[in-house]
């Protein structure tokens, strides 16, 4: 037994007001269908473009992270191959003349002047000594 | 279709879309054109329904395309009878503003159409015909208008009815053979 309700009748009815739906539809005027089909380029233009942009701009990010990434690379390769500052106490060690050690601590203007400082020392030394020197000449 | 370029299946996927609205454009149109009474008014919510399942639902299988074209369509349809109906009933306080009675007030050409009521039996043109099922459907509740429309004019099975219409199966026989009585009880006399 079917659990459909309707009648012959119901059928019939439903037959007519699908052709009269029907042609109602066909006769829809020129300017209707002319922006019925405006209406429809629309849609498909603004949802391809929409997702023709979102490809470009993960296109885009993916291009802009394998940048950064180039970038990290480099600077983390130059910073293992060139040490930039080795630890003084190695450079001093390696360089037994402590004139070279001296040129190593000038590395700034405070070095600098701690290195006059202690050339001024030498000088007043050695000017004491040849005071003395002369003084035990005199005598 | 894998192994085809992005752009590629963009492009048919576009054209599938293309073929399925122009498919239903007019029908959803006049269905629209019934429940608005506006020819605007159908006109924008057609292009409503058309991008909004352009722009969400494109990816979507085809066959899933009619349903939620008619659900956005039906929503979208509900959603300015109800602006309407706001807009009528506080535009009515305001003075000069057009009463339901104005005759400077839109004119629904629908509602212009000549009521000779024929005697029974008495057959009329085919565009009379469908101005007096027109006027019938405007009057049935809108979850009958619904269920008819979409499975009787739109030719949709009970399930993708269901699914545009978002209730059971059940709930969609039930509008649709209320609607049906009350069409046949409208019109049968006209056209028995």
């Amino acid at each position: 037994m079917s659990d459909d309700p309707r009648s012959g009748a119901d059928r019939d009815f439903e037959r007519r007001a699908r052709a009269w739906f029907e042609a109602g539809v066909d006769g829809l005027d020129a300017g209707t269908r002319s922006r019925l089909n405006r209406s429809r380029q629309q849609a498909l233009a603004a949802a391809t473009g929409e997702r023709r942009a979102s490809g470009t701009s993960w296109t885009g990010a993916a291009v802009g992270a394998l940048a950064a990434s180039v970038v990290v690379a480099v600077l983390l390769w130059r910073g293992a191959g060139e040490p930039t500052s080795p630890p003084l106490d190695a450079r001093v060690a390696a360089d037994e003349a402590p004139g070279q050690a001296l040129e190593v601590l000038a590395a700034n203007e405070d070095d600098l002047r701690l290195v006059a400082a202690e050339e001024d020392l030498e000088f007043y030394a050695w000017v004491e000594a040849a005071a003395a020197t002369a003084g035990a000449g005199e005598s | 279709m894998p192994g085809l370029p992005e752009e590629t299946r963009l492009d048919a996927r576009a054209a599938d879309l293309d073929r399925f609205l122009a498919s239903v454009e007019r029908r959803a149109f006049r269905i629209a054109r019934i429940a608005l009474r506006s020819t605007d008014d159908a006109h924008d919510v057609v292009q409503v329904a058309m991008l909004r399942l352009a722009q969400h639902y494109a990816g979507k299988p085809g066959e899933q395309w009619a349903p939620l074209f008619y659900r956005i369509l039906h929503n979208a349809i509900r959603d300015l009878q109800r602006r309407q109906a706001v807009r009528r009933r506080f535009l009515g306080w305001l003075p000069g503003s057009p009463r339901p009675d104005d005759e400077t007030a839109e004119v629904d050409p629908l509602e212009q159409v000549a009521d000779p009521q024929p005697e029974p039996g008495e057959r009329l043109s085919q565009a009379e015909a469908m101005s007096r099922l027109e006027l019938a459907l405007r009057d049935l509740p809108p979850r009958q208008f619904q269920a008819f429309t979409l499975r009787c004019l739109e030719g949709l099975d009970v399930a993708a009815t269901a699914s545009a219409m978002g209730c059971s199966t059940g709930s969609v026989k039930t509008h649709y053979f209320r609607a049906l009585q009350n069409l046949r009880a409208r019109l049968d006399e006209v056209y028995p």
